[in-house]
């Protein structure tokens, strides 16, 4: 508004007409650039999670039946100590993973980006995230082939002699897959972390007496917190959803919520309500997460 | 049957086919993980729908391309090649793997353009009563006499009056013959050899087979509803949880092959064609019985093209035809006059056609009402502890 001419005398109809028009084109702009995208957000996005917030509010909902009465018993009965276990499992899941990856990560996310010579960092990054040109699915049969009991891990150890393992369908092999499908995400984002480390910081602590262990707990490490807890978030959230790795590696007891869920829209019981409650669960769960980290992360960068 | 994937004689196949039934799976589950109740389509190589919709009008008098949703293997290139050599009506085939799958799809609306499906027998009773599927004209069905006398009156559908039996088999057993000491008889060889197969076996990752057999197996049906009947049967199953490698209706058959397991519980179809590639592996039925089930070809409410979908029917009771089918997909047919003229060898094979005393003891599996959560949530109690 502020290279208008206005005067206080120019209050004419073309000037008038102007005005709008400008203020039109002004709201036009961000109209267009965000409208698509907010649409394609509110169409299936928004009004989806709507209609299964809808759906979780009655109980013993199947489908084809009409919604007769409102109520919490859908989520009632998440409270039920069978179906707690599950969520249980699922944070256990994805706790475990999103450390694993950490440890495995940092390392080499530091390496990379501080380390390595710096005309191989951007082929070495390539070459740690080409994993993720291939399907989740095809990667967690690879596990299959290699964990199974006539497996390509197992033919080795016999190969030297050594006792077999039985790793296939447990917990165990579990993490394995789901810590080699999320590590690269981790690393990543602690690369780009990284690799903005302002490394005058690093010496000034040398200069200053900080011995290597200090200087990566006072320095690096809490430089780089916006980092780990963005990738933590990440790794945490894209695992406890995930029902892949669960499905095909997990044995007889790797219930996890999504496949509770799953189980309610597709499984004999059809209970869509229940289903949709189990849903609104999970959406909250990672709602909360992100808030959480907002926070946390704003926090950092204010202190910074 | 829940789940069934193709299963080609040839071995190579199997394994190729496997991997793509379990990505269809697992994409299923990924869409229907996004809130969506789609399915998985995947279209058959023979078939090209024509470019009029209704317009066009065969030589049969029944118009456009007849969409069928089925199982894995229940038709091939050849059936579809000889139905439009036939009647010039061009078919396209989609595919589920799960009755609930298909059931969340039609009613979701997903399936409007389809004119036949095959649902299982308990499938076919629910959406009876939701009033899913077309009453049949029978003046415009032709063969319907010639099933066996089991499927005249079939419990699920009294009279046929909506579905017609297409295949039937059986859930049972099958195991490396080389490598077990004594074979399997019995539901209670699990328990007793529990050590030995401890890890290397699998039960159908389906709660209604796999307690049901449990159900079974302890002397109640496999339908039943008693509260403590279902208590005993999950006590039971607990049992044997830790012996097991996992619960899979699906890709047991690679692992099967490879040796990391000794026995896996299996839908006939699937387990048949193993059998008769490579001898070291048995299927047995339990003698104490196990479940018997139907899959059936019916035309629902929605169906755009009546006329073709009655073709199609009529032209899969000829008894030629079937017999025919089950020479190259292995499935057991209702059709006595299709029976007739299967080769001796397919006739004899007890896996195909069990001894009528040994079926007298298998039971169908019903709809068990409200009494299904309790299914379900045993299932998730033992899927999850």
């Amino acid at each position: 508004m502020a290279n208008l001419p206005l005067t206080p005398a120019s209050s004419t109809r073309l000037e008038w007409f102007d005005r709008w028009r400008y203020r039109l084109v002004r709201l036009i702009g961000p109209l267009a650039l965000l409208g698509p995208a907010g649409l394609w957000l509110f169409l299936l996005l928004v009004l989806p999670t709507l209609l299964i917030l809808q759906l979780s509010l009655v109980p013993g909902l199947r489908p084809g039946q009409a919604i007769t009465a409102y109520g919490l018993g859908n989520y009632t009965r998440i409270l039920d100590s069978v179906y707690l276990g599950v969520i249980g499992r699922s944070l256990t899941f994805a706790s475990g993973t999103m450390l694993l990856c950490l440890l495995l990560g940092f390392p080499v996310a530091y390496w990379i980006a501080l380390m390595a010579p710096k005309r191989w960092r951007s082929l070495l990054l390539v070459l740690f995230i080409l994993p993720l040109w291939t399907s989740t699915l095809l990667r967690t049969y690879a596990w299959v082939t290699l964990l199974r009991r006539s497996g390509i891990i197992n033919l080795i150890l016999s190969a030297l002699h050594l006792p077999t393992q039985d790793i296939m369908n447990t917990h165990w092999a579990v993490y394995v897959g789901m810590t080699y499908d999320f590590l690269p995400y981790m690393v990543l984002i602690l690369y780009a972390s990284l690799e903005k480390l302002d490394q005058r910081l690093l010496e000034a602590a040398a200069d200053l007496g900080a011995n290597p262990r200090q200087t990566f707990w006072k320095v690096t490490v809490p430089q780089t917190l916006p980092g780990i807890a963005a990738g933590c978030l990440l790794v945490f959230v894209t695992s406890l959803g995930d029902f892949v790795v669960p499905t095909l590696l997990g044995g007889t007891s790797s219930k996890t919520i999504s496949l509770l869920i799953y189980d309610q829209f597709l499984g004999p019981a059809r209970n869509w309500g229940f289903g949709s409650a189990l849903s609104m669960v999970l959406i909250l769960a990672v709602s909360l997460a992100i808030a959480l980290l907002l926070r946390y992360g704003n926090r950092e960068a204010a202190a910074a | 049957m829940p789940r069934r994937f193709s299963s080609k004689p040839r071995l190579a196949a199997t394994r190729r086919h496997f991997l793509q039934g379990s990505a269809a799976a697992i994409a299923g589950i990924a869409l229907s993980n996004c809130g969506g109740v789609s399915d998985v389509q995947s279209s058959d190589a023979g078939a090209e729908p024509t470019e009029d919709g209704d317009a066009g009008s065969a030589a049969s008098g029944a118009s456009g391309p007849l969409y069928i949703y089925t199982w894995a293997d229940y038709t091939d290139d050849q059936l579809v090649q000889r139905f439009r050599d036939k009647t010039g009506i061009d078919v396209q085939i989609d595919i589920y793997d799960s009755n609930e799958t298909m059931l969340a799809k039609m009613q979701a609306g997903g399936g409007d353009n389809y004119s036949v499906i095959y649902p299982s027998d308990y499938m076919v009773t629910q959406m009876i009563d939701m009033g899913m599927l077309t009453e049949f004209d029978k003046s415009r069905l032709q063969g319907l006499d010639q099933l066996s006398p089991k499927w005249e009156s079939p419990g699920y559908d009294p009279d046929n009056s909506h579905s017609v039996p297409y295949s039937w088999g059986t859930t049972g057993l099958i195991y490396n013959s080389k490598e077990l000491s004594t074979a399997p008889a019995d539901w209670t060889y699990l328990w007793d050899n529990k050590d030995a197969l401890s890890r290397r076996m699998t039960m159908l990752d389906d709660v209604r087979e796999t307690l049901g057999a449990v159900l079974h197996s302890l002397g109640y049906s496999y339908n039943s509803t008693d509260p403590a009947e279902l208590e005993a049967a999950y006590q039971r199953l607990l049992e044997l949880k830790p012996a097991l490698a996992s619960f899979k209706s699906f890709g047991w058959q690679d692992e099967l092959l490879g040796g990391d397991l000794l026995l896996a519980m299996a839908f006939s179809v699937e387990a048949i064609p193993v059998t008769l590639e490579d001898d070291t592996f048995q299927y047995v039925i339990p003698a104490s019985g196990s479940s018997v089930w139907t899959d059936t070809m019916v035309i629902p409410t929605t169906a755009p093209n009546a006329d073709a979908a009655y073709e199609w029917i009529n032209f899969n009771l000829n008894p030629d035809v079937s017999a025919e089918t089950v020479k190259r997909l292995y499935f057991a047919t209702p059709n006595a006059a299709a029976k007739d003229m299967l080769p001796e060898e397919l006739l004899s094979n007890q896996d195909l056609f069990p001894s009528e005393e040994l079926l007298a003891k298998c039971e169908g599996i019903a709809p068990v009402g409200d009494a299904i959560e309790l299914y379900d949530r045993y299932w998730t109690q033992i899927t999850s502890a």
